[in-house]
C-alpha cells in the first residue's frame, strides 16, 4: 500500500493480544509498527501479577506443555520479544480519541505531549476491565472504603501492600480464586467467596490447583440484590438475610471490554455488552480497524490473547496487501 | 492585601502535615470569632464566602474532612429557576433571586456552568391538562420567560423524547453546574479573605450559651470562643440544635437515589426533562450533567432519623427509577449505567427553610430544612442570613475593601480544561502529559495541583470531587491505587494511610505483603 500515513500499523494496547499482533506483523515483514499503551510497562494485566517467592503462579503456558508461570514473567517474556525488534513502543501514552475515517489516533504522553498519528491499519487490543458495582445491577448498599476491584488489589500488592486481613470476594471465576490464594499467601484468612450464581464460575480443576494455597468457602445465591455493608470501611455483605463478615471486599471478574474509544469514534459496539461488532476476520465496522484479545468479550487467558492477536494480525496483513 | 485565614485539620489524622494539625486553640489567636459557621456544606460555605466580603472574624468548622462532603455532594446539580417552588415562600423568593445571580457567580468562582434549559413534559391527557397549572405557577413565581409548547414543538427540540409527548413547558433559564467545585470555591475565596477553616472536627457542646462570648466544645476537647453561632449542619442541624437547646423541630432524611449513565449518553438529550409533579413528589427527572453524562433521579424515600442505612442504594428502587425515567426518554434503557448513588435531603417537618434567630439563646442562628433547592438558593440564602446576623444578632457589617470575590484565573483548572491541549504545557511540566484516570482523562499534574490547592485535600474522595479521577465508567478500577500513590509520594503519607474520606476509611487494614 502506498499511502501518506505515519505508520503501516498502529496497535492500541501492549498486553498479550497487542504484542501478539505486533510480533506477527513484524515477522511477516511489516515495517513501521507503533504500539501505544497507557501503562508504564509492556505486558498488560499479567504485569500486575507480581512474581514472589512462594507466590501463586496463575498464568498457563499451554504451548509449552501447560505449566504455570507468574504473570510478571509472562509480561517480561512479551517485553523480551519486543526488545529484539525495531517495533516502536510508546508507554505512558493515553489514547484520547480516534478518527475512524482518517484512521488516526490521538494520544498524549509526558514526553511528546499530544500527538496525532495515522496508519493503514489499526488494531484495538485494549483488553477489558471488571464490571463496576452499578454495572452488575444486583449489587447495592453502602459505599464504604476498602471495597476494591481485583486490579486495585494487585496494584497495591505490587507496592507490597495487601490491604485486607479477612477478605470477602464477590465473584467466583479464576480471577476470584487467584485473588483468594494471593491474599492467603500474604497472611490473610481464607476468603469468603460470594456470588450471584449457584456454582463457582471457576472450573473445578483450577479450584483444585488453588487449593494448594487456600481453601475459600463458596456461597452461591440466586438473588435480585446483595448489599454491601459498612459505614466507614467495608464490614460485610448482606444477602438473603444472611450477613457475611469481612474487613474488606474484592469485587472480581465479570469482564467488560474497554471499547469506549470505538464507541466515541462511531465504530459499532454492542450495548450493554460493549463488545465491538466484528466480522470473522476480526475487522470492525470501519475499514482498516481490527480488534484482538479480551476486547472481543469473554474471559481469556494471556496466552489465548497472544495467539488471538497473531490471528488478527493475519487479517491485517491480508487487508494491507489487498489495498 | 488580606491576611489569609488558617486551615486546620483534626490532629488525630495522620494524613496531614504537622503544620495543618489543630492541636491547640491558641493556634486560632486570642480574639473570639464574630461568627462561627458550623457545617461546611453548600449553605455554610456560601455564607462564609459572602461574609468574607465584610470585616468579620469568621470561623467555618466541619466534621467531615472536606467541604461539601455531606448532603451537598448528592444532588442533581441543577440550578433551578424556582418556577415550580411553593408560591410566596421564602424558599421561592431565595431560589428566584439566586437563579439570577448564578451565571455571574459561576464566572467568579471559576466553576463550569451551562444554561441548558428544561422542559416539563406531559405524556398523557391528564398530564397535559396540568401543564396550564405548571405554567401559571411559574408566572406567579416571577419566572416570566417560560413558554408553553405543543407535542410537536417538544419533539422538534428533543428528537429523543417519548413518542407519547403531548405538550410541555419550556423553562429557558434552568441550568447545570458542578455542586462539588461550588462549595470548594466558596471556601477557598473565604479563606483567602481571612476566614479560618477547621475540618474533621465535630462540635459536641456549647458552653456559656447565654453569654455574649460562648464556647464551642469540640469532640477533641477544645473550646473555641465565638460571639455568634450559625447552625447550618444539614442533616445534623436537629442534633446540634438539641445541644444548645434551640426550639424543637424535626428533620427526617429523604433519600434520593440517582443513576449516572456513561458519557456519550449525555449527548442524546440536550435539555433537562422534568415530569409533571404530583402532590407527593417532583418526580423523576432525566438530565444531562455538566460533566457530559446523563443522570436520572431522584427517588423520594422518607425515613426516620434513626434509619441507619440512609445513604445506601437499593436495587429495587433503582429499577423503579429506570422505569420512571424511561417514560420521558425511552432510549434510556439502551444506555449503560456507570454509577448509582444515594443523596439525602434534609426534610423539616415544620416546613422548609426553618430559620430561627437568637434561637432560645442570644447569638445563635438555626438554619434547617434546606432541602433539594439548597444548591440553587445558597448564595441568596447566605445574603439573607447576613441580614439576619446584622439586624437580629447585632453583627456590625463593614465592607472589606481588600476582599476578593473571585478565584484566580486558571490556577487549578478543572477537568473541563485539560492542560495537555496546550503544547507548551506538557513541555513545561511532563506531569500534565501523564494521564492517571483513563476514563475521565485526568493527569498527574491535575492531581498534584489540587493537592497543593488552598484546602489541601488529602483523601481519595476529595481528590475525586475536585478532579473527577475515579468518577468515570471504571469507577477507580484502573486509577484508584495510582491516585493514592500520588497523594502518598507528594504529601509524604504512607500508602496504607491514604483514606477514602478520613480516619476509619483507610485503604488498608494493613498487612505488609512482603513474602
Amino acid at each position: 500500500m502506498n499511502s501518506n500515513k505515519d505508520y503501516k500499523a498502529i496497535i492500541i494496547g501492549a498486553g498479550p493480544a497487542g504484542i501478539g499482533a505486533a510480533m506477527k506483523l513484524y515477522k511477516s515483514g511489516v515495517k513501521s509498527i507503533l504500539v501505544v499503551d497507557r501503562n508504564d510497562r509492556i505486558g498488560g494485566i499479567p504485569s500486575f501479577y507480581k512474581k514472589k517467592k512462594g507466590g501463586v503462579r496463575t498464568f498457563m503456558r499451554w504451548s509449552r506443555g501447560g505449566y504455570p508461570v507468574f504473570g510478571e514473567d509472562f509480561a517480561k517474556w512479551l517485553e523480551s520479544l519486543i526488545s529484539e525488534t525495531d517495533i516502536e513502543v510508546k508507554l505512558d501514552s493515553q489514547v484520547l480519541e480516534i478518527d475512524a475515517k482518517k484512521k488516526s489516533v490521538t494520544f498524549v504522553n509526558p514526553k511528546d505531549g499530544k500527538v496525532i498519528v495515522s496508519a493503514d491499519a489499526i488494531v484495538m487490543a485494549s483488553g477489558s476491565r471488571e464490571e463496576n458495582i452499578a454495572e452488575r445491577k444486583w449489587l447495592a448498599g453502602a459505599r464504604p472504603s476498602r471495597v476494591m476491584y481485583t486490579k486495585q488489589l494487585l496494584n497495591l500488592d505490587r507496592n507490597d501492600l495487601l490491604p485486607i486481613k479477612k477478605p470477602l470476594i464477590i465473584g467466583s471465576d479464576t480471577i476470584a480464586y487467584a485473588a483468594a490464594a494471593k491474599l492467603k499467601v500474604a497472611g490473610a484468612a481464607d476468603a469468603i467467596i460470594v456470588d450471584n450464581r449457584s456454582n463457582p464460575t471457576c472450573p473445578i480443576h483450577e479450584r483444585l490447583y488453588f487449593r494448594f494455597w487456600t481453601n475459600p468457602s463458596f456461597h452461591g445465591f440466586n438473588v435480585d440484590t446483595m448489599e454491601i455493608k459498612g459505614k466507614e470501611s467495608a464490614t460485610g455483605v448482606l444477602v438473603n438475610g444472611k450477613h457475611f463478615d469481612c474487613d474488606g471486599i474484592v469485587i472480581s471478574g465479570e469482564l467488560i471490554p474497554n471499547s469506549e474509544l470505538a464507541l466515541i469514534g462511531d465504530i459499532k459496539i454492542d450495548i450493554p455488552s460493549r463488545v465491538p461488532v466484528v466480522n470473522k476476520d476480526h475487522q470492525l465496522s470501519e475499514s482498516g480497524w481490527f480488534a484482538a484479545g479480551n476486547i472481543l468479550g469473554g474471559f481469556h487467558g494471556a496466552e489465548w490473547c497472544y495467539f488471538n492477536g497473531k490471528k488478527t494480525a493475519g487479517s491485517v496483513l491480508k487487508y494491507i496487501s489487498k489495498s | 492585601m488580606n491576611k489569609s485565614g488558617k486551615l486546620l485539620y483534626n490532629s488525630l489524622n495522620d494524613n496531614y502535615e504537622e503544620s495543618l494539625k489543630f492541636k491547640d486553640v491558641s493556634q486560632l489567636g486570642d480574639t473570639p470569632y464574630d461568627v462561627a459557621i458550623v457545617g461546611a456544606g453548600i449553605v455554610g460555605t456560601a455564607l462564609a464566602y459572602k461574609l468574607s466580603q465584610y470585616k468579620v472574624k469568621t470561623l467555618l468548622i466541619e466534621k467531615n474532612y472536606d467541604v461539601g462532603e455531606g448532603t451537598s455532594k448528592g444532588s442533581s446539580a441543577i440550578i433551578h429557576t424556582g418556577f415550580d417552588a411553593p408560591v410566596d415562600t421564602l424558599e421561592s423568593e431565595l431560589v428566584t433571586k439566586a437563579s439570577l445571580e448564578w451565571p455571574n457567580l459561576a464566572e467568579k468562582l471559576k466553576i463550569p456552568f451551562k444554561n441548558c434549559e428544561a422542559i416539563v413534559i406531559a405524556i398523557d391527557e391528564e398530564q397535559e391538562k396540568k401543564l396550564q397549572v405548571v405554567y401559571d405557577k411559574g408566572i406567579k413565581n416571577g419566572v416570566t420567560d417560560i413558554k408553553k409548547l405543543s407535542g410537536e414543538e417538544v419533539k422538534e427540540l428533543e428528537p429523543n423524547v417519548s413518542e407519547k409527548v403531548r405538550g410541555g413547558v419550556l423553562v429557558p433559564r434552568e441550568s447545570l453546574a458542578d455542586p462539588f467545585s461550588s462549595s470548594i470555591a466558596f471556601s477557598e475565596i473565604a479563606m483567602q479573605n481571612g476566614t479560618d477553616i477547621i475540618l474533621g472536627v465535630e462540635i459536641i457542646d456549647v458552653e456559656n450559651k447565654s453569654e455574649v462570648i460562648k464556647s464551642l466544645v469540640t469532640a477533641c476537647g477544645k473550646k473555641i470562643k465565638t460571639k455568634r453561632i450559625v447552625n447550618v449542619c444539614g442533616l445534623g442541624s436537629e442534633k446540634f440544635a438539641k445541644i444548645y437547646g434551640g426550639e424543637n423541630f424535626d428533620t427526617n432524611p429523604r433519600r434520593g437515589q440517582f443513576l449516572i449513565f456513561d458519557k456519550h449518553s449525555g449527548t442524546k438529550i440536550s435539555r433537562i426533562f422534568l415530569p409533571i409533579p404530583t402532590a407527593v413528589t417532583k418526580g423523576v427527572l432525566v438530565s444531562p450533567t455538566i460533566f457530559g453524562n446523563l443522570l436520572a433521579g431522584p427517588t423520594a424515600e422518607d425515613y426516620p432519623h434513626s434509619f441507619e442505612t440512609i445513604s445506601e442504594t437499593t436495587t429495587e428502587q433503582l429499577q423503579l427509577l429506570k422505569e420512571g425515567a424511561s417514560k420521558l426518554y425511552p432510549g434510556l434503557n439502551e444506555q449503560p449505567v456507570i454509577n448509582i448513588f444515594a443523596g439525602v435531603r434534609s426534610n423539616c417537618t415544620q416546613g422548609s427553610y426553618w430559620i430561627r434567630c437568637n434561637d432560645n439563646s442570644p447569638g445563635i442562628l438555626t438554619v434547617a430544612g434546606i432541602r433539594s433547592t439548597g444548591f440553587t438558593s445558597s448564595p441568596a440564602l447566605a445574603q439573607y442570613l447576613i441580614y439576619k446576623l446584622k439586624d437580629e444578632l447585632g453583627l456590625k457589617l463593614e465592607e472589606n475593601p481588600d476582599a476578593i470575590d473571585s478565584r484566580p484565573e486558571n490556577k487549578w483548572p478543572g477537568w473541563w480544561k485539560p492542560r495537555y491541549n496546550n503544547k507548551e504545557a506538557v513541555k513545561e511540566n511532563s506531569d500534565d502529559g501523564k494521564v492517571v484516570c483513563y476514563c475521565e482523562q485526568i493527569t498527574k499534574g491535575d492531581i498534584i495541583r489540587h493537592l497543593d490547592s488552598p484546602l489541601k485535600p488529602r483523601t481519595l474522595d476529595s481528590i475525586k470531587r475536585r478532579t473527577r479521577a475515579q468518577m468515570g465508567r471504571c469507577q477507580g478500577f484502573d486509577c484508584m491505587v495510582n491516585v493514592a500513590k500520588i497523594i502518598s509520594y507528594h504529601c509524604e503519607i504512607p500508602l496504607e494511610g491514604i483514606s477514602k474520606r478520613g480516619p476509619g476509611t483507610e485503604i488498608s487494614s494493613t498487612i505488609p505483603s512482603n513474602n
